[in-house]
């Protein structure tokens, strides 16, 4: 095993200077510092890198070093050596490469990892675990280790693995038997967030330490409690003491750092009046583990760093939820925005065109064009509101119309059905604002409209506005639904929009109106009024999508 | 936010006049907080909304939503002092058939009268 002692802070992470391994096997991760050169790995214990399984050669590769490029040399194994599982004879590595050696899955190395992973948090781990301190190692070494190891673990986002870093340098430094760290959750109680012996190992189980004391650091103004229980006598009372022989204990609440905390020096009551967070709790239960030695200074340090640790943890947790949280988003939008996409249908009788314009939040328009036997049919809707509530509203809608379309429904039913259905799961204030329009090859056009702007009807230069209507869908459960026709001669277009058009501002407040639209839908074809509503509004953002929908009737 | 609400009392009838947009966002919740509230002590209402320069379909959708509640509480809402695009959006949506829509504040608070009488 060549695991590289580390001389001091100084030397840094150790990765910068070596490349670095990272072997995990089941549960079991391991660092390992990559310094010389070949560097063995097989079944024999003398390898640098031994891995127990018979499936691994007892000589199975090298990893080389040729002016500063590694590379792995399979060395005639029986089961082969893999790069990121391509089995190789040689092959130069790269940053991540996944290597393994004839067992496959179960044991596997990483080659050199990128910092910032929750990999650097590990090695960082195992380095102060092969970190010397020596006993003439002065109180104020030991402080600077510990800072060095606070400034880096601050660029470390894992609270789990801060939490058990701290506890691992804690131990380090006050030569406890076993540390414990306490966060409060929600309701103001504190839980064991984790646990660590002298030996590294976890401890899951806070039986056997004392609560009592734990509780009255926290109700103490003080900065630490340094309890040595052969010393005092009132002590012995105590249960779990007397019970399970602790020798000292160190009990340090971990208090929020404040914002202003060089003024607050001036006045160190109110600093210390701040908000406890948790605890750092330290025992002992042999004679031989002494830890009442331990130096104030070291306390103080480890009270102060430990907190803004985990504050910053917690800071850059929240980050990071934060951040998968747009990632979750942008996945939704993505997806929504993979349904609401349209496929135009051809038919003789017509030429069909979309287009939407989307404002920075998601959207509730939606746009589809089914065509069955019935004819062509478009439908244009606008959700109220805006963001997920109302694009999760829209896929909903756009599902139900476009199945009962297909089943080749009257109109009239399908919005009398998805009112139902709105206002029956009682959905709150949302609703939404729906044009359905069916196209025959003869030009007969069936429209039902629920509370949508009226359509335009574009014929020998003239605009004309059928105007019949309904409720909105979703609004009230016992609204009635009705239908109309109008009719289409060849050349004629019928155009539908959301109110996002009609409503889109310029500068000065002023809507785009249904005049504006009237005029730009007489003349222009659809990308002629998109052009007349970017030139209305100057640079003023949209606040609302813009969706236009533009059906010419060509004849039968 | 721009929305402000006055509220005050003529002949046993409440009046709430919000002043500014009533738009999807925090500005329609505040109109329908306020009317909740408002909904706890009086059963008599007239919204007169001549100085709401904006409401969106947001906006709208809440005062549907209040006035839906309200109706099913066994209390009364009326709208006093629609601009013409409201009207224009009223009219669109068939709301106009839902609401019950007057010209004058004096005459939305003589409604309340006549019902009693």
């Amino acid at each position: 095993m060549a695991f590289q002692t580390i001389a001091g802070p100084s030397s840094g992470t150790g990765s910068g200077v070596f490349p670095t391994l990272v072997f995990v096997q089941g549960n079991e991760q391991r660092v390992i510092n990559l310094d010389h050169s070949p560097f063995g790995v097989g079944r024999k214990v003398d390898k640098d890198l031994v891995i127990a399984d018979p499936r691994v050669s007892r000589d199975h590769a090298l990893i080389v070093s040729e002016n500063g490029v590694f590379s792995v040399v399979d060395q005639g194994s029986k089961h082969g050596t893999f790069v990121n599982g391509e089995r190789v004879e040689r092959k130069t590595l790269e940053r991540n490469d996944r290597l393994e050696f004839g067992v496959r899955e179960v044991a596997y190395v990483i080659f050199n990892p990128q910092h910032g992973t929750t990999n650097s948090a590990r090695e960082f781990l195992s380095q102060i675990s092969g970190m010397h301190i020596s006993d003439e190692t002065t109180d104020l070494e030991k402080l600077v280790l510990f800072l060095e190891a606070a400034r880096k673990l601050n660029t470390i986002g894992v609270l789990d693995e801060i939490l058990m870093t701290l506890l691992d340098v804690t131990l380090k430094l006050t030569r406890a038997e076993r540390a414990y760290v306490y966060m409060k959750n929600e309701h103001g109680e504190l839980r064991l967030a984790a646990g660590r012996n002298a030996k590294g190992e976890p401890l899951l189980d806070d039986k056997t330490i004392s609560h009592s004391i734990l509780d009255d650091a926290l109700k103490s103004n003080s900065e630490f409690v340094l309890t040595d229980t052969s010393r005092s006598a009132d002590l012995t009372g105590r249960k779990s003491i007397v019970a399970y022989d602790l020798r000292t204990v160190i009990c340090v609440p971990l208090r929020k750092p404040q914002v202003h905390a060089t003024r607050d020096a001036e006045a160190p009551g109110v600093a210390m009046s701040a908000e406890v967070m948790g605890a750092l709790y330290v025992d002992s239960r042999f004679a031989s583990r002494d830890i009442s030695g331990v130096s104030n200074d070291i306390l103080h340090a480890i009270a102060t760093e430990a907190a803004s640790l985990i504050e910053n943890a917690r800071l850059v947790q929240a980050e990071e939820a934060g951040r998968r949280y747009q990632q979750e988003l942008a996945i939704a939008a993505s997806i929504q925005q993979r349904l609401m996409a349209v496929t135009i249908p051809e038919v003789p009788f017509a030429k069909l065109a979309g287009r939407n314009l989307s404002c920075k939040e998601i959207g509730g328009d939606f746009f589809d064009a089914v065509n069955t036997d019935e004819g062509l049919t478009i439908v244009l809707a606008d959700v109220s509101g805006k963001g997920v509530s109302a694009a999760l509203l829209a896929s909903t809608l756009q599902g139900m119309i476009y199945s009962q379309l297909t089943a080749g429904m009257p109109l009239t039913e399908i919005v009398t059905a998805v009112n139902r259905f709105f206002t029956d799961k009682n959905i709150g204030e949302k609703y939404a604002t729906v044009i359905i329009a069916r196209v025959r090859d003869n030009g007969d056009v069936e429209y039902v409209n629920c509370g949508h702007i009226l359509p335009l009807v574009v014929s020998n230069g003239e605009v004309q506005r059928p105007a019949h209507g309904n409720l909105p869908v979703g609004l009230l459960p016992d609204a009635k639904y009705l239908s109309d026709h109008c009719q289409l001669k060849p050349g004629d277009r019928l155009i539908l929009v959301t109110d996002g058009v009609t409503e889109a501002e310029n500068a000065r407040g002023d809507f785009f109106e249904d005049s504006r639209l009237e005029l730009a839908a007489k003349t222009g074809t659809l990308e002629q009024i998109f052009t007349a509503i970017s030139n209305f509004c100057g640079g003023t953002p949209l606040n609302d999508d813009c969706t236009v929908v533009e059906l010419m009737y060509t004849g039968s | 936010m721009s929305l402000k609400i006055e509220t005050r009392q003529a002949e046993g009838v409440t009046i709430l006049s919000p002043q500014g947009r009533i738009v999807f966002g925090e500005e329609a919740a505040a109109f329908r907080e306020h009317l909740k509230r408002v909904l706890g002590s009086t059963r008599q209402i007239v919204v007169n909304l001549s100085g709401v320069s904006y409401i969106d379909s947001g906006g709208l959708g809440t005062l549907v939503g209040v006035y839906s509640s309200a109706r099913a509480g066994g209390a009364d809402i009326k709208l006093t002092g629609l601009g013409q695009r409201l009207r224009d959006v009223l009219q669109i949506t068939k709301l106009v058939t839902v609401f019950e829509v007057y010209d004058s504040e004096q005459e939305a608070i003589a409604s309340f009268h006549r019902g009693a009488a």
